[in-house]
């Protein structure tokens, strides 16, 4: 068994592929970041990424999107090719909502201007349609209230869950966080992480490269551990926390936990 | 259990009103170093400030030379007996103004205390001119200096004290200006300037105040501008304002050059041609594009609306191409037509939609063509007024024709060329970079020159460009490269999470950069390019160099020409002077504005 089908439960074994990463090398000039990286990423799974700064967590995610391209292995998203084809790459976006560090979110645009923005010129839908979801979606991430403010307005928390309303607009299939709460005061992270929990259980596909560790163990079917562009581990939260195989990952754990 | 009171939430303690004195004291004498800089500078500046009087009130310095030629400086050698076409043309300017403030809600508040300050202040030079002014000085105006300086020293003591709170109550903007327009209006009909003019070839003066042909229109066009903006806020509830503000926008774009070429020129139309050709060419542009933009506009038809649009831009450039080597004859508005219809082609799939979007687009597109060829018509129909030298433009309404649409059309251009130059695609870097540097590194003279008198030379026979758009084209070329380099700085700015944010939610390029990038670029933009803009203003005095008679070449070489005035500069210059600065400052300040209120819920 690969290493990405490692510690499937038989019942997740049996589910759709949603992401296939197969023999993904990636270089920076001459720095490699992603070393051969198998990973795959079930439907409906909360896959979480560990790894020490400079393992290649963020760029592997950055490749599912393309916002990094990969030089070789092949990356497969929900049956779809990524290729330099950009019908594909189009494709493979609409599908893929990601969740950025730095929120993202468009400055000039109020809250409500932000999250309408993809579905109105993307999806063509209509705006008043597109203004009533957003506002469902504000209220499932707790701040209805803030619709016409800007973001500049808005404390670090608040705009990051705008910017999961404005990924969940699009309706994706799969969800990518790079590092959603790693920008954030220790007050506002727990609002964020919640929200999180909560898209976790109505069963979204989610990759998140993250340092909360309770999040990771409550919420996460399987986590990867990742060091200098190889994937080291993929296991269960409890067998990762309790009982890691790899010498590597243990002194990573000592060292975080 | 002691009791806890919680303090009632406190205001910020106000900073203490400091007295005149005291803040002399503190800001200008603080210090020996201080006070003798003060007082070096003080002397420095009055000195200057009596020289520049001395010229204004000087012997041979002739003000009637500016008086009489007012009409002149303004509107060259328009027809006094079509002059109604420039007060109409005027006052639609002056309702759009009214009509945009109402849209856009443009009121700032203004507190009393600073309106109290900047009259003390304005009071207090004017007793300086009085004190300063030189012994040639009329004692007329000395002491007319004197009442004035006083009156608006008191009358800023009174506002400040009567008023309660001056540092907190305000005033709307318009309150301001509808004083400033009533004193405007009140001199205009009441202070004895004179009145001056023209008559038989000789100038004439007579005292009492200025003739009402004058005062009348000025007045009537600032009671439209004061009424449409009322009546706009007071519509405001009941009118769409989205509606409104789009169609300010047009009438910006395109109203000016309705107003020049159809009010100010006065075509005569040739109806039995226009009829038989413009208008069934106009009608097959603006229904045939409109049917074919709406089906193009599809979702499902994206490819196909691309490749049509790639056609589309290769036929209009084969037709641009073909005019130019006089394979076939066609009308330069067809020529024009077949590449807008190319390039909303090929725009089509970043606006298809819905029916309703796809409608508003098709429509949209029949009323700009219809527009559009109403406007070549008249363009290209003969004017009817009776003047001796071309072009029909001149002194300020030249000037400020060819700055506006330079302004306006340069930006657009600017844009492209920002765009290209940064762009992924080698050729249109290639292109753009050598446009730039090229237009950078010649002189705004130089261009003049060639457009207008290089590039007739170059077209081939049957293909004319008139003096106007010679020198339109050459000062947007001009303009259109500095401001490139503006909007790259700008584009420089937004960061590159802005980028992957929009690509990651499946934005295309057109529209990430349109919606994302272009807004966030502009707004830091913004201080230089309304620095190009004012820079372009005062470079309209070159059009001199080419024939134009503009605001400059009338003060500096008609006015002194005429036997009345001979060698009469300084009064003409001084004045033109102090309008060239009354625009380029109402600029700077609308520019200020512009940016604070784009401030709004930015970036802390």
């Amino acid at each position: 068994m690969s290493i990405a089908d490692q510690a499937l439960t038989e019942e997740m074994a049996s589910r759709r592929d949603m992401i296939v990463c197969r023999g993904v090398k990636k270089w920076f000039g001459d720095f490699q970041a992603l070393a051969g990286v198998d990973v795959t990423v079930k439907d409906r799974e909360v896959m979480v990424v560990l790894g020490p700064s400079g393992s290649g967590k963020s760029t592997l995610i950055r490749c599912i999107n393309r916002l990094e391209v990969h030089q070789e292995g092949e990356i497969v998203v929900d049956g779809v090719e990524m290729s330099n084809d950009m019908r594909n790459i189009e494709k493979i976006r609409s599908e893929v909502g990601m969740v950025f560090q730095q929120f993202n979110l468009f400055p000039h645009l109020t809250v409500l201007d932000n999250i309408t923005l993809a579905p109105i010129w993307v999806r063509k839908r209509a705006r008043v349609e597109a203004e009533a979801k957003a506002m469902e979606l504000l209220e499932r991430v707790g701040i209805p209230e803030q619709a016409n403010k800007f973001p500049g307005q808005l404390s670090g928390g608040q705009q990051q869950r705008v910017a999961i309303a404005r990924s969940l607009a699009m309706e994706p299939k799969i969800m990518l966080f790079d590092e959603p709460t790693s920008a954030l005061d220790p007050e506002m992270i727990s609002e964020v992480l919640d929200v999180m929990k909560d898209l976790a259980r109505g069963g979204m596909t989610m990759m998140v490269v993250t340092h909360e560790m309770g999040f990771a163990r409550e919420v996460a079917d399987r986590l990867v551990f990742m060091e200098s562009g190889d994937v080291v581990e993929v296991g269960t939260p409890e067998h990762f926390f309790t009982n890691p195989r790899e010498e590597r990952t243990k002194l990573f754990l000592s060292q975080i936990l | 259990m002691s009791e806890v009171t919680v303090p009632a939430a406190q205001r910020a303690p106000e900073a203490e009103s400091v007295s005149p004195g005291r803040w002399v004291r503190e800001n200008l004498f603080s210090s020996v170093s201080n006070a003798i800089q003060t007082m070096f500078f003080s002397l420095v500046l009055l000195g200057l400030l009596r020289w520049v009087l001395g010229q204004i009130f000087s012997e041979e310095a002739n003000w009637t030379s500016v008086a009489t030629n007012m009409r002149l400086l303004f509107t060259y050698n328009y027809p006094t007996e079509q002059f109604v076409r420039i007060w109409f043309a005027a006052g639609a300017l002056f309702l759009a103004v009214g009509a945009s403030f109402a849209a856009w809600n443009l009121n700032p508040m203004v507190t009393v205390r600073r309106v109290g300050v900047a009259l003390a202040g304005t009071g207090a030079v004017s007793l300086v001119v009085g004190l300063i002014a030189p012994d040639t000085t009329p004692s007329a105006v000395r002491t007319g200096f004197f009442v004035v300086g006083i009156g608006l020293v008191a009358l800023a003591l009174a506002v400040l004290k009567v008023v309660p709170e001056p540092h907190r109550r305000q005033i709307p903007f318009i309150g301001l200006l509808t004083g400033v327009a009533g004193v405007i209006c009140g001199v205009l009909w009441f202070f004895p300037f004179g009145d001056y003019g023209f008559a038989d070839g000789a100038p004439t003066a007579e005292s009492g105040t200025i003739d009402s042909s004058t005062s009348l229109p000025v007045t009537v066009m600032f009671l439209i501008m004061i009424g449409t903006y009322l009546a706009g806020r007071a519509l405001a509830r009941m009118i769409d304002l989205g509606w409104l503000r789009r169609t300010m926008i047009g009438w910006w774009v395109i109203g000016p050059a309705f107003i020049v070429f159809l009010v100010l020129r006065d075509p005569e139309f040739d109806w039995g041609y226009v009829l038989a050709v413009d208008v069934p060419m106009g009608a097959a542009f603006a229904l045939g594009g409109g049917a074919l933009l709406y089906l193009l506009a599809k979702p499902s038809r994206s490819e196909l609306a691309r490749v049509i649009g790639a056609l589309l831009v290769a036929l209009a450039l084969f037709h641009w191409v073909a005019a130019f080597f006089g394979w076939y004859p066609m009308l330069q508005k067809a020529r024009f037509s077949f590449a807008l219809i190319a390039v909303a082609a090929l725009l089509a799939p970043t606006f298809a939609g819905e029916r309703a979007a796809r409608l508003r687009f098709a429509g949209g597109w029949f009323g700009f063509m219809v527009l559009f060829h109403w406007l070549l018509t008249g363009i290209n129909t003969p004017s009817t007024l009776d003047i001796a030298a071309p072009p029909f433009l001149g002194g300020f309404v030249l000037t400020v024709s060819i700055a506006y649409y330079v302004m306006l059309a340069s930006f657009p251009l600017g844009v492209l060329l920002s765009l290209a130059r940064t762009s992924k695609m080698p050729i249109f870097r290639v292109l753009a970079t050598t446009y730039i540097e090229v237009v950078r590194g010649v002189p705004l003279i130089t261009v003049l020159f060639f457009f207008s008198i290089m590039l007739p030379l170059f077209l081939p026979g049957g293909m004319g460009i008139s003096d106007l758009a010679a020198v339109f084209a050459g000062y947007t070329v001009f303009s259109a490269a500095y401001m490139a380099e503006n909007i790259r700085g700008g584009l420089q700015s937004v960061r590159r999470g802005q980028y992957e944010a929009a690509d990651a939610l499946g934005l295309t390029t057109v529209q990430r950069t349109a919606f994302i990038v272009l807004p966030q670029a502009l707004r830091v933009s913004i201080p230089n390019l309304v620095g190009q803009a004012i820079a372009t203003f005062k470079e309209t005095s070159l059009i001199a160099i080419v024939g134009g008679f503009d605001l400059l070449r009338i003060a500096n070489s008609t006015i002194p020409n005429q036997p009345d005035f001979l060698g009469q500069k300084r009064p003409a210059l001084f004045f033109i002077s102090l309008v060239y600065f009354v625009v380029a400052y109402s600029m700077s300040r609308a520019s200020r504005n512009l940016e604070e209120r784009l401030q709004a819920g930015q970036a802390r």
